[in-house]
């Protein structure tokens, strides 16, 4: 009898041991909301340090930071410092969800930067919805979202696209091979070129998708000269783009006639291809390194002062870095006792920042943001030549290849029309 | 083998994992820490169900992920269809509609009905497993070569899943899912309810495994592990017995995965990826691939442990390296995992309950001879 009992509690206690190393916080229970509490508030920076997009996403992470600190250094929000909570989530959705739980429920960040990818973007929505707190995503993507709980500071397909398909057909000509990556952003913006192109009378001659990570372009190149298009209209992203564009030199095509037009390939792309194989080609987006504005030139002379001369700043990094000064804003209208997801996201709407791209502008709309599309000519430097510069900032429009879908103030939800 | 788990403290260390883990919402009521607890609890049953087949049949599968990301893409398909009409494009998923996939495709159709799904999120995997296990264990082939070729056909069903992006939404995955509604209960991520599913899940795996392992087929199973060869000149067919394991395995896997896809809201190529696989195989080593028990705790530890140590600041830079000394530690003093830790217990109790020089007990006796076995079983492993 005394035999088992003793059995029992020796294999109780092991079990326990291991239930313990398992559960530290097990009887930790959550204290109540309390955001903006002991003189701080807290953010969480949630962009990969380590994985497949390490290498993006640690500039996201180190501009986030910069303007962190520069708010701090000002004397932070109502006398309040903010305190960036900084996670890796190491290129996995899984653990990008796993992460933004962290924030939002164990540290209590009144709003989370972050994200690089659709696929992250997407895993950790669910749960700053159902906890009604903050996504803050920077990148540029392929729109048709609109979700109450992310503000989104990159470009949608009309923004990129609305001036840009015009220009080309204008000084190339109206033939288009559309030539992407295989996943939903390039198939998206190929839509949209689509719907612009017949628009214009002009016409396609291939569409083509490569698996992500792809890097033998024979083929294709060889489909470049059988169809001859004025335009290659490339959504093409990450070291495939360094593939594509030295594989087209090598091939001996020229871009005076025969450009490629991306909306992907930034400073950071020619940086690893080298500037030889960029010159000529073009990319529009809101911001390029070359931008001349006063505010862009602190911008930039501050981040390679920080992190290093020989570093660049590219389209998806200032948005990284202009959006903490939206929330800022944000959170300065509110009293410090209202201080909360939800009322910065109220405070957020409207919001406008001279952002080193030009002046922006959170839309109550639909929680995007207008700005500057520019196009750029790529040299062989390295940074892009600015062509065009929009005449004024564009509204975001997540649905506009999707006529009877709106996002509404309310809820905003999409809606057949 | 199986005199340990017939041993009085083996019977209380499953009771009292049962009662622990039913017990634990009484002192957690944070939505955050069930749907953490109950992510590791399917972890759990993800490395019972390789434990059914490594540690009892000796197939070392490192493919596991397949089952387990199938299971999850059949409970988001299901939940997908199921989202309320404005977040999905005129009828089909909103991510078909992006690839201008106007109707939904013949093999979604049967995803309307939950029954169907989840008999599906069983049955596809296993179905897989049992083709695969049908060439592989026909052709008599073991050892390494059954690891080397799980994992070719885990690269290939991940690679056909991305870029079959028109109908499983490729990279991004299944998202925007709803909820699960059934019997009048929604399994809400953050829920009591859904954390109580995951832990009937457990204990239902664990009593099914159980069964199969006292039966006599688990027994030739285990024989087989031990020598294939012997077994087959004995006229059983060794084939039959390795594909079962492999499909029940693969079975319980899919299971885990739609829990899986309840606790994460999405699903993702990520599920089937190979990280994962190797993951489910640490866990087993780890708790002791010669338990079900074992595996299934050695998952909800090391996933703990992991968990709590790269969350905590203190650690951010230093967590990796810590698990991998715990890892190394665990493989050097514990060779047949954290479990192990019950045995050494009670034989060390016995020793002192016999007193000095009494007579050996029956579990104490045969201590040789599993080493024996077991040695045989890291050569198959």
């Amino acid at each position: 009898m005394g035999l088992k009992r003793r059995d029992f509690l020796k294999g109780a206690a092991a079990l326990g041991a291991g239930a313990a190393a398992g559960f530290p916080n097990i009887w930790i229970k959550n204290a109540d909301l309390a955001f903006a509490a002991n003189g701080e508030i807290k953010v969480g920076v949630l962009f990969s340090l380590t994985g497949t997009t390490a290498i993006i996403e640690t500039s996201l992470n180190q501009a986030t930071l910069m303007a962190i600190d520069e708010i701090n250094a000002a004397g932070g929000i109502h006398g309040m410092k903010l305190k960036a909570v900084i996670e890796d989530p190491a290129s996995d959705p899984a653990t990008f969800a796993q992460k933004a739980r962290k924030l939002v429920v164990s540290d209590k960040c009144v709003s989370v930067f972050g994200s690089y990818t659709s696929a992250s973007r997407k895993a950790v929505l669910p749960v700053f919805e159902h906890y009604n707190n903050l996504y803050w995503y920077p990148t540029l993507y392929e729109g048709r979202e609109c979700s109450m709980n992310c503000i989104y500071t990159g470009a949608v397909p009309n923004q990129q696209q609305k001036n840009y398909i015009p220009w080309l057909v204008k000084n190339f000509g109206k033939r288009f091979y559309l030539i992407g990556s295989n996943y939903v952003y390039p198939k998206e913006e190929n839509n949209v070129c689509k719907i612009l192109l017949k628009q214009l009378g002009g016409e396609v001659v291939g569409e083509e998708y490569v698996p992500l990570g792809h890097s033998e372009f024979a083929s294709v190149i060889q489909k470049f000269k059988d169809t001859k298009p004025n335009v290659i209209f490339s959504t093409v992203v990450g070291d495939s783009v360094v593939a594509l564009h030295r594989q087209y030199k090598a091939a001996g095509l020229d871009p005076k006639t025969m450009p490629m037009a991306s909306l992907t390939t930034s400073e950071e792309e020619i940086a690893a291809m080298g500037g030889e194989f960029a010159a000529g080609h073009f990319t529009s987006a809101p911001y390029f390194m070359s931008v001349d504005t006063p505010e862009n030139h602190k911008f930039v002379g501050d981040f390679q002062k920080r992190y290093g001369k020989n570093k660049v700043t590219n389209f998806v990094s200032e948005p990284a870095y202009f959006q903490v000064y939206l929330f800022k804003q944000a959170v300065e209208k509110l009293s410090p006792k209202d201080i909360a997801p939800p009322t910065i996201r109220k405070a957020a709407w409207g919001q406008q920042y001279q952002a080193p791209q030009g002046l922006v502008k959170i839309d109550p709309k639909n929680s995007h943001t207008y700005l500057w599309p520019k196009i750029g000519e790529a040299q062989a430097s390295g940074q892009f030549k600015i062509i065009k510069n929009s005449k004024e900032w564009v509204e975001p429009l997540p649905y506009w290849a999707y006529p009877g879908e709106v996002c509404t103030p309310n809820g905003m939800t999409q809606k057949k029309a | 083998m199986s005199t340990r788990h017939s041993s009085r403290a083996w019977i209380y260390g499953y009771i009292a994992v049962c009662v622990v883990m039913l017990a634990l919402p009484l002192f957690v009521s944070d939505g955050y820490l069930l749907n953490k607890f109950a992510r590791y609890i399917i972890f759990g049953i993800l490395s019972l169900a390789l434990c059914l087949s490594w540690g009892y049949a000796g197939i070392l599968n490192l493919g596991q992920a397949v089952s387990f990301g199938l299971g999850s893409y059949c409970m988001a398909m299901a939940l997908k269809l199921r989202t309320i009409p404005i977040q999905t494009g005129g009828g089909v998923p909103d991510f078909m509609s992006w690839n201008n996939v106007k109707t939904l495709p013949w093999f979604w159709e049967p995803f309307h009905s939950y029954a169907f799904a989840i008999f599906a999120g069983m049955a596809v995997p296993a179905i897989l497993a049992f083709l695969l296990g049908w060439f592989v264990f026909r052709a008599r082939v073991t050892g390494v070569y059954v690891a080397i070729i799980t994992l070719a056909m885990l690269v290939v069903v991940n690679l056909l899943i991305i870029d079959a992006q028109s109908y499983t939404g490729g990279f991004n995955g299944i998202t925007d899912l709803t909820t699960l509604k059934l019997f009048g209960i929604a399994f809400d991520a953050y829920s009591k309810a859904t954390y109580y599913l995951a832990a009937f899940s457990l204990i239902a795996a664990l009593l099914i495994g159980l069964a199969i392992i006292k039966s006599k087929t688990g027994l030739v199973m285990q024989a087989i592990r031990d020598d294939e060869m012997r077994v087959r000149y004995f006229g059983y067919d060794v084939a039959h017995y390795q594909n079962f394991a492999f499909c029940v395995s693969a079975a319980i896997a899919g299971f885990a995965g739609m829990l899986y896809t309840l606790v994460m809201e999405f699903a993702s190529p990520t599920f089937l990826n190979v990280s994962i696989s190797l993951s489910i195989v640490i866990w087993c080593a780890v708790g002791g691939r010669a338990s079900l028990l074992g595996a299934a705790l050695g998952a909800i530890v090391v996933t703990g442990v992991q968990g709590s140590l790269s969350d905590s600041p203190k650690f951010l830079d230093t967590w990796m390296l810590i698990m991998g000394a715990l890892f190394i530690a665990v493989v050097l003093f514990l060779p047949k995992g954290l479990v192990s830790l019950i045995d050494i217990f009670e034989q060390r109790f016995r020793k002192q309950a016999a007193g000095g020089g009494g007579p050996l007990t029956p579990t104490a006796l045969p201590a040789a001879a599993p080493a024996a076995s077991e040695l045989r079983q890291d050569e198959v492993g």
